[in-house]
This record gives C-alpha cells, sequence and structure tokens, in this order.
C-alpha cells in the first residue's frame, strides 16, 4: 500500500516539476517581451493520503501559478506614463516649431528686417536710382514671404497636432473597448477557474497604451478579474465588459483658435447612447492634454505675435509711404499708394511692382530723400503695438521666448520621463524575469524531476524484489 | 535600494546610456563641424536672442558704415570742387585789381573781358559737376538737367543762374532719427554771389568802365568768402564722418566679439568631451559585452 503511495507521491512530483519547468520555460521566452508579469509556480504539500497502519503526506501540489506584481505600483506606472506622454507632446512639438522657424538660420527674421531697412538707406543715399529702390522692393517681399512661410508653418504643425489628437482619441477609443473585451474574457477564464495571466499582462498593456493618451485610474474587481477604468477626471470609461463613455471626435469650425483654413476637432466622452459630451477633465492630461495645450495655446500664440509684427510693420511702413507730402520718382503723391497690403503674418504682401512708387521724397525737388530717411529711421523705432520694442528686437525677444518655452518643455519632459524611468524599474524590478534566477530555478526543478524519477526507479527495484520473493 | 534587477531592465539601462551618449556625440559633432555653440534658439534661448540682437546690431552698423562712406566720398568732392572755385575767385579778383588801373587800355580791358568770361563759364561748369551722374551742387540729384544756366544763353541773369533744388540731402550715420549729417551744398547760395560779381566784372570790362571794375572787387571777395566758408563746413563734415568711421569700426568690431563670445563653439573643449563621450560608449558597449556573458546559461550542462 506504501509502496503505491510512494509511486503516486513521485508521479505527481514529475507532473508538478514539469509544469514548474514550463512556467520557467515561459519566463525566459519573455524575458525580453515589455510588460510581461513574471509568474512562479506556486506548490503546497498535498494532504495526507493512504490509511490503516501507515500516514503519508500526500506529496506535491501545484496550486497556482502566480504573477508577481504590486498593483500599487502598476498604478503609479498608470500615473508616471500620463504625466510623461503629456509633457513629452508638448516637448516634441515646441522644439519641432523651434526648428522649423530656424531663427539662428540665413532666414531669420531679424536678417531680412535688418536687409529691409539697409535697403530703405541704400534708397536714402540713391533715392533716383531704380535698382536701389528694386532693392528695397525685393527685401520689402522676402520679409512679406518670410512672415507669410512662418504663419503657414505655424498653421500646418497646428493641423498636424490636432491630426495626432484625432488618432490618439481613436486609438484610445479602441483601446477602451479591447479592455472591455479582455475584462469579459478574464471574467469567464476566472469563472473556469483558470488565472487568465496571459489576458491580464495583455490588459496590463492596453491600460498602458490608454494611459499614454489620457490620465486614468483603475479598479480590480478580486473576484471576477475584471478592472474598472476610470478618468482621473471622474467620469468612468469601462466598467466590467462594457464601455460606458467612449471618446470620439467632433470637426469644431467654432474654435477660435483655429489658424489658416484648419478644422480642429474637439475630443468629447460618447455615451452608449451615442450623445458627446464634452468634459475637457477628462482630456487635460496625456499625450492629448499635451497635444491641445500646444495647438490652443502654443501655436496659437505664436501665430498671434507674427501677426502682431506684420500688422505694426504694414501699418508703420505705410504710415511713411502715405504720409502727406510724400511724393514717388515722378513727383506724384503717395497717398493712396502702400507699400504693404495685408495686415497680418500669412496676408502680408508688397503692394507695388513699380519701383518708382516708392516715396523717397518729402517734396517734387530732385534728389530729395527725406522719406527715404524717414523709411530708414524706422529700423531703429520704438512701436508701441510691440510693447514699446523695435522690429528686430521684438523678433528676437519672440525667438528668445519661443527657445525658452521648448528648453523649459524639454527639461519637464526629462524630469517627469526620469520619474517613469524609476517606477519603471520598480515595477521591473520587481515583475521582470531574470535569466540567471529562472536558470536556478530550473535546475532546482530539474533536479527534483531526476530525483523523483530516481524514487520511480527506487520503488521500482523494489517491487521487483518483491517479485522475485514472490515468484 | 535595488534587491532583484530583471534583465529587461539591464538591457533598458544600457540603451538609454549608449542613446544618450551618441545624442551628446552628434551634438558635440554639430558643434565641431559647424563652429557654433548651438544650431536652435532652444539650446540657449537668452543667447538666441543677444545671438539676434547683436546681428542686428552689426547689419545696422554696416549699413551707416557703408552711408558715412559714400557721404566721404561726395565731400571729398565738392572740397575739390570748391577748391578749384576759390582758384577762380582768386584769378578774378586780379583781373579786376589790374583792370581798375587807369593806365590799362581798352583793349586790354576788351581782352580781360574774354578771360572774366570763360572764368565765369567754369565756374558755372563747377556749379554743374557731376558725381557717378548726380550734380554735387544740385542736391545730389541724379541725371537731372545743369542746375546753372549756361552764361553764353540770351538774356543771362546770373542771380537767376540757379535752377536746381534747394532742398538738403542727409546722411543717415546713426540709430537715432536725429543722426543725419549733410552732405549736400546749395549751389545758389554758394556760387550765387560770385556768378554776379564776374558777370558785373565782364559788364564793366566790356564796357571799359573802370569805376564799375573797381567796384565789383569787393563782391568777388565775398564771393571767394562764401566759397571758402562752405569749402570749410565741407572739411568739418569729412572730419566728422572720418570720426564716425573710425567709432563704427571700433563698435563692429565689439558686436564681432560679442558675437563670437555668445556662439562660437570652444573647439578645444569641445573635442575633448567628443573624446570623453566616444570612451564613455565603449565602456558601456562592453560593459554590456560583459554583463551578457555572466550568465548562468553558458555554465549550465544539462
Amino acid at each position: 500500500m506504501a509502496i503505491d503511495l510512494t509511486l503516486n507521491i513521485a508521479a505527481r512530483a514529475l507532473t508538478v516539476d514539469q509544469a514548474a519547468l514550463g512556467v520557467i520555460g515561459n519566463n525566459i521566452a519573455n524575458v525580453n517581451t515589455p510588460g510581461y508579469t513574471r509568474q512562479v509556480p506556486v506548490l503546497s504539500a498535498a494532504s495526507e493520503q493512504g490509511g490503516g497502519t501507515f500516514h503519508l503526506d500526500g506529496g506535491v501540489l501545484l496550486q497556482s501559478v502566480q504573477q508577481i506584481l504590486d498593483p500599487f505600483v502598476a498604478q503609479r506606472l498608470l500615473a508616471a506614463t500620463t504625466d510623461a506622454a503629456q509633457k513629452n507632446a508638448v516637448a516634441t512639438q515646441l522644439t519641432a516649431l523651434v526648428s522649423q522657424l530656424d531663427d539662428l538660420g540665413d532666414s531669420s527674421l531679424t536678417t531680412l528686417l535688418g536687409n529691409f531697412f539697409a535697403a530703405a538707406s541704400a534708397v536714402a543715399n540713391q533715392p533716383q536710382d531704380t535698382a536701389a529702390r528694386q532693392g528695397l522692393l525685393g527685401a520689402a517681399s522676402a520679409l512679406a514671404n518670410e512672415l507669410n512661410r512662418r504663419s503657414a508653418l505655424v498653421a500646418q504643425l497646428q493641423q498636424h497636432v490636432d491630426d495626432q489628437i484625432v488618432g490618439d482619441a481613436t486609438q484610445a477609443n479602441d483601446d477602451l473597448a479591447q479592455i472591455a473585451q479582455l475584462n469579459a474574457d478574464i471574467a469567464r477564464e476566472t469563472a473556469q477557474g483558470g488565472q487568465a495571466n496571459g489576458l491580464r499582462d495583455q490588459r496590463r498593456q492596453v491600460l498602458a497604451d490608454l494611459a499614454q493618451k489620457i490620465g486614468i485610474t483603475t479598479q480590480e474587481d478580486p473576484t471576477t478579474g475584471e478592472v474598472t477604468v476610470a478618468s482621473t477626471a471622474g467620469p468612468v470609461l469601462v466598467a466590467g465588459g462594457t464601455v460606458v463613455n467612449g471618446i470620439a471626435t467632433q470637426a469644431d469650425p467654432s474654435n477660435p483658435n483655429t489658424l489658416g483654413g484648419n478644422t480642429l476637432h474637439q475630443v468629447l466622452l460618447q455615451t452608449p447612447s451615442g450623445a458627446l459630451v464634452d468634459v475637457p477633465a477628462v482630456f487635460a492630461s496625456g499625450e492629448i492634454g499635451g497635444l491641445l495645450e500646444v495647438r490652443d495655446n502654443n501655436l496659437l500664440t505664436a501665430s498671434q505675435n507674427l501677426d502682431a509684427l506684420a500688422s505694426a510693420l504694414a501699418t508703420a511702413v505705410n504710415a511713411v509711404q502715405t504720409q502727406a507730402g510724400a511724393v514717388d520718382l515722378n513727383g506724384n503723391p503717395t497717398t493712396g499708394v502702400p507699400l504693404f497690403s495685408g495686415t497680418t503674418a500669412s496676408t502680408l504682401a508688397v503692394a507695388i511692382t513699380d519701383p518708382s512708387k516708392i516715396a523717397a521724397a518729402l517734396s517734387n525737388q530732385p534728389g530729395d530723400n527725406q522719406n527715404a530717411l524717414a523709411l530708414a529711421d524706422l529700423a531703429t523705432t520704438a512701436q508701441p503695438t510691440l510693447g514699446n520694442r523695435t522690429f528686430s528686437g521684438y523678433a528676437a525677444s519672440e525667438t528668445a521666448r519661443l527657445g525658452e518655452d521648448a528648453r523649459q518643455a524639454q527639461g519637464l519632459a526629462t524630469a517627469s520621463q526620469g520619474v517613469l524611468q524609476q517606477v519603471q524599474n520598480q515595477r521591473d524590478a520587481l515583475s521582470g524575469v531574470n535569466l540567471n534566477e529562472e536558470l536556478t530555478s530550473l535546475l532546482s526543478f530539474q533536479h527534483a524531476f531526476q530525483a523523483s524519477a530516481q524514487v520511480i526507479s527506487v520503488v521500482n527495484s523494489t517491487l521487483d524484489e518483491l517479485m522475485q520473493i514472490v515468484s | 535600494m535595488i534587491s532583484r534587477i530583471a534583465d529587461i531592465q539591464i538591457f533598458d539601462q544600457l540603451r538609454t546610456q549608449a542613446t544618450g551618449i551618441e545624442a551628446t556625440l552628434a551634438t558635440l559633432q554639430g558643434e565641431v563641424s559647424s563652429g557654433k555653440r548651438f544650431q536652435t534658439a532652444d539650446a540657449d534661448p537668452l543667447a538666441a536672442g543677444e545671438v539676434l540682437r547683436t546681428t542686428t546690431t552689426l547689419g545696422a552698423l554696416a549699413q551707416y558704415t557703408s552711408s558715412v562712406q559714400f557721404g566721404l566720398s561726395v565731400l571729398g568732392a565738392e572740397d575739390s570742387a570748391l577748391g578749384d572755385a576759390a582758384q577762380i575767385m582768386t584769378r578774378a579778383q586780379e583781373i579786376a585789381t589790374e583792370q581798375a588801373n587807369g593806365t590799362v587800355t581798352a583793349s586790354d580791358r576788351a581782352a580781360a573781358a574774354e578771360e572774366v568770361h570763360g572764368l565765369l563759364q567754369a565756374l558755372t561748369s563747377i556749379g554743374n559737376t557731376e558725381l557717378s551722374g548726380r550734380r554735387l551742387f544740385g542736391n545730389l540729384a541724379l541725371d537731372a538737367p545743369p542746375p546753372f544756366t549756361s552764361p553764353d544763353a540770351s538774356g543771362y541773369d546770373p542771380t537767376a543762374a540757379y535752377t536746381g533744388p534747394t532742398q538738403e540731402f542727409s546722411i543717415k550715420v546713426g540709430s537715432s532719427a536725429s543722426e543725419r549729417v549733410r552732405i549736400s551744398t546749395s549751389g545758389g547760395t554758394v556760387f550765387g554771389g560770385s556768378l554776379k560779381a564776374l558777370s558785373d566784372l565782364e559788364t564793366a570790362l566790356r564796357n571799359n568802365d573802370i569805376a564799375g571794375v573797381a567796384g565789383t572787387i569787393a563782391a568777388l571777395q565775398q564771393g571767394q568768402q562764401d566759397i571758402s566758408a562752405e569749402r570749410a563746413s565741407v572739411g568739418a563734415r569729412e572730419n566728422q564722418l572720418q570720426t564716425l568711421q573710425s567709432q563704427q569700426a571700433s563698435l563692429t568690431l565689439n558686436a564681432q566679439t560679442t558675437l563670437s563670445t555668445l556662439q562660437d563653439a570652444d573647439l578645444a573643449s569641445v573635442l575633448s568631451q567628443l573624446t570623453q563621450g566616444q570612451v564613455a560608449l565603449q565602456a558601456v558597449l562592453q560593459a554590456g559585452a560583459m554583463i551578457a556573458q555572466t550568465t548562468l546559461a553558458g555554465l549550465i550542462k544539462l
């Protein structure tokens, strides 16, 4: 009887060791899988078996395969992911803006403003020279074109950011549906006594993806294994196997921050009935939050400042060009002949093509250069609409401001990335796979397996001995 | 305290460190190839703003310098023309003094009248001098008709000989609107008295009017004084522009030094940082290779 029991115990141990080797093999296989949570076989001694005179413990049982993780760290990881994604989105876009404006390159606004006023000064020295006048028109055109280019560039960047917001919102909505589906699958497997470890890992990955887009909190039901996902701002997004509030986007033609001919989108919650609800707080964090901030604040300000410069320039230059008494090369008054048309950076253009229309004189006397001198003086004239700075001074300050914004955003992104890395390290330190550890366990279970096989062999030879006696 | 480390962490860390060092190396290489400490404003926003302001200053200085050079060329030409004009007036005074003497014959006076007419033509011609197509004594008007009427024209009136502009021509030599220097000389004002005196002298000589000849001497002297006074003023303005030129040269040098300090890369330091970075990258990669070897996998004989 006891020999049978021993054989059973050894046979069960072989099965358990094999299963444990399988778990270790799975861990080793997933050593580089991002987000994989290592699993350990939870063994326990089986209860007593047999009866009569002999009482033997029942060998080993594989109770469960447990994932090693700290739910608190997992929550912190979600929060750190959201924060890092938000800061990173802002830093990436502001850095792109600064690099595309290329303010330290040859086409900087300060260079082109300098060229324009140098050309005005050349006209002051040679008021009747058509080449000098043509030079001024050329410099004015280059300046207007650069302001147009910058305005278009900022508008393009805004459209690009909006496209990204729409993409993120769609992705976030897909994530919600996936989480609901995985919740249902996990609940089903849990109900059948399984642990659904693979599904849980998948769900954690989807949650991490969602946390990049918007701020979320999660709460797991210990019985069913389902998680309830809520926005950090309150509204529940997924409960059990159902998406309570989906995420949708809708074109918002009335957005006052729209630049150029852009179509901007609103990000909204979608109730099960299909109604769209505007809850801005839900989308104030994560990548969507960062992108919205850039789209509606930073890019808008950059564009407004370009417009302010363009408007001040057109106003001041035209005021000189069209002032009372100003005459062109042919002695005709230029009262109705402005040099620039348009009052914004996107619409600014040189309004005259004939260089003789430039008003260099304030009288009909040949060689008069008084008005050209007045135009050249604008280079150093403080402009009340630009905070009493000169045109070049304003452009230089704007470059410094944009650079500072980008630098600050980069600093914040680096800091939040550091925090994320730390939390990720905490998570990996606990939940990641260490190959040496696994290989040690591998050896340990291999030896256990060999020992159990040895037990069977011994029992076998014992039984053989008995058989021989009997025969 | 780290009690346990996962393989993914080790390799993540290696990756982060290696890419971090590589990014730094790329930045340093950019500094070496461009010679600039930074290429975009976010790298050093304050310095970027200063660079743009200093570049603007340099541009403005170049503009003022070019105006000053133009002014000097105009004033130089005026100076020399006024010198010639003064000589004409000196000769006219000599003639007037000689011809006011009662011993001189009528035919001598007629001959002198011809010379004085020549002087009148020469002075008119000086008044009509062009510099690169611009009337030196006619507000620097380009391709303009002669501002002085020829003395050979019928009904010549020396007091109305100047028909050019009366406007003054100034150049901008500094940032403020008041920093201007007049470089034009109004021909009518400078030569008007002299032309009248020469014309009167010619008439008196032709009429063999001794008292009339003597009577022009004072006016001829006054005319020469007008010219000399203007020439002194031209000289003073030339001096002013020369002073400005040297000031601007030193300001330009200062601005260039500032710009260089702001944006030029310290090549010695950058190159040593580059070497340091390369060594660090090598070390990280080597550490990675060593860590990869420290695994039980190679030691277990199954």
